[in-house]
């Protein structure tokens, strides 16, 4: 084995891959548009699933305190929440507080904050928790009568039909590119049997010197292995260049959206598309080997 | 080197293409197989190289019993064996140069090892000049050089040749022939398969004859057909 062994079958491979040009072109294609639709949907679901988050975080009770409330009848309209029914958790939000939260929540928008920097509007309150769904009205309506409380908010419905969504459409995702993935193999498939097919002789006389299986088989997968990864980068770059033009234009025309942070989102789905492009074009060739190749 | 013992081959469609077959053949041996077509010459080759195995009897080859043999061992059995064919097999987008050296490059060696070995094989075979031609440049006959060049680059210990002056004139065949037996001179056992009556007659080596897969006939320094002498003065082993 070693150095010698691969350099051999690289540039077999690499011959073979222009040679069958058009079938590779096919192929990478394929893969290429297979693992698009699969990164188009993967990014669609983690943004809403980003979103459920961000709207998750409502869910909970928010009570706003009064702008003039001291802090005397901060610390009583805690202790007042604290021992209602069916309350679990009491945390003070500072104004301060709430507005780093809210940069956090728009990500890569957080520019249009800076200009709230100076004067912040935004009032101090708790986030309430409650050991149930059912308790979130009762509760809510007992927060509203303190005295030191301006504003009570509880958003619940639209989080779980939100986090609904998000699983249909990774679902729905999943199962196109399984569909596309079969599809790919096939291509693949046909790929393959046109290299072994033009490669023939050269296999002949191969295994008529006594190269072994390894070796006759080596330049066959480097082959699928490209092709796979090529279609997986090509995928990539064009998810890569299409959601970050969607990110900026999202962010300038309306900001309130908040989408996935571009990295590490981005880095993290190439890589999965490439190593998903790798076993689909290696393990491919493999599969058809077994038919055509009869070492 | 070889031995068969009791070796028929029943192909799946019922035709009997070798019938208790039962021979020896010595190392440095230069050993002629005859018989009409169909006579089972090609089932025989590709017992010796194992492509295929007997239905039934015992082929044993470099000392190894092919039955026995596993499927990762078979390469390695092979790079023993040299083999030559009527269509010369090369490759058409590879120079001469590059078809022996292919042969090195598939068993994995040192490419140090090549270009010391190559050019010394070409010159053996004689094509030393033409080793940067492409084989639809060449005669017949180089072709077949480049081609037993290319059987004999490894160093098998044995040589087998599958009818490899069928498509060649008589004065091309002699070529070839008098290169075998050079490379038998060098110790390398052959086995050739033919129809040349005048090759086998010329070189009085030892003839096995098959007819409807039986072996008929094993003379030492033999003809290529039966004649009165050879059935009287020619014993069987």
């Amino acid at each position: 084995m070693g150095l010698r062994a691969w350099e051999y079958a690289i540039r077999e491979s690499a011959v073979s891959i222009r040679r069958n040009g058009l079938m590779s072109l096919a192929a990478v294609s394929t893969i290429g548009l297979a693992l698009l639709i699969l990164a188009t949907f993967l990014t669609l679901a983690a943004n809403l699933q980003h979103m459920a988050g961000y709207l998750e975080a409502q869910v909970e009770i928010r009570a706003f305190l009064r702008a003039d409330a001291a802090v005397k009848v901060r610390d009583e309209t805690q202790q007042a929440i604290s021992a209602l029914p069916g309350v679990t958790k009491v945390t003070f939000v500072s104004r301060e507080e709430a507005l780093k939260r809210l940069r956090q929540q728009f990500g890569e928008q957080q520019g249009v904050l800076d200009a709230v920097e100076e004067m912040n509007p935004l009032p101090d309150g708790f986030e309430i928790k409650v050991d149930q769904p059912e308790s979130v009205e009762k509760v809510a309506a007992a927060v509203e009568k303190l005295p030191g409380i301006e504003k009570v908010k509880y958003q619940q419905g639209l989080v779980q039909r939100l986090f609904r969504l998000t699983q249909a459409v990774r679902t729905l995702g999943i199962a196109l590119a399984a569909a596309l993935a079969a599809a790919t193999l096939f291509i693949i498939s046909n790929t393959i049997r046109l290299t072994v097919f033009a490669r023939r002789r050269e296999v002949a006389i191969m295994k008529l010197v006594g190269a072994t299986d390894a070796f006759i088989r080596r330049p066959f997968f480097l082959e699928g292995l490209a092709l796979g990864v090529v279609g997986a980068v090509v995928a990539a770059l064009a998810i890569w260049l299409s959601y970050s033009w969607l990110v900026t234009g999202i962010s300038l025309s309306l900001p309130f959206i908040p989408l996935v942070s571009r990295q590490p989102f981005l880095a993290n789905l190439s890589l999965v598309l490439v190593v998903l492009g790798a076993i689909i074009g290696a393990g491919g060739t493999l599969f058809s080997l077994k038919r055509y190749l009869k070492v | 080197m070889v031995l068969m013992e009791h070796v028929s081959k029943v192909y799946s469609n019922k035709t009997v293409a070798l019938l208790n077959v039962g021979l020896e053949i010595k190392k440095g041996e230069f050993v002629f197989v005859v018989g009409p077509s169909g006579a089972g010459k090609s089932t025989f080759i590709k017992l010796l190289i194992r492509e295929d195995l007997p239905t039934q009897g015992r082929v044993v080859v470099n000392g190894q019993d092919l039955a026995t043999l596993r499927p990762r061992q078979i390469p390695l059995l092979r790079r023993t064996i040299g083999v030559v064919f009527q269509d010369f097999r090369l490759l058409p987008n590879k120079t001469v140069y590059d078809n022996v050296a292919f042969a090195m490059e598939v068993v994995e060696s040192p490419r140090r090892d090549i270009r010391k070995r190559v050019p010394a094989v070409l010159d053996l075979v004689g094509l030393r000049q033409k080793a940067r031609a492409f084989p639809a440049e060449l005669s017949g006959g180089e072709q077949q050089r480049v081609a037993l060049a290319r059987a004999i680059v490894n160093n098998p210990a044995l040589v087998i040749a599958d009818e490899p002056t069928g498509n060649l004139d008589h004065e091309t065949s002699m070529g070839i022939l008098n290169l075998l037996l050079e490379i038998n001179r060098m110790g390398t056992t052959v086995i050739m398969a033919t129809h040349a009556r005048n090759l086998v007659n010329a070189a009085k080596k030892r003839v096995i004859a098959l007819e409807k897969g039986r072996l008929v006939r094993d003379d030492e320094e033999a003809s290529y057909e039966i004649t009165r002498t050879a059935m009287t003065a020619g014993g069987r082993r």
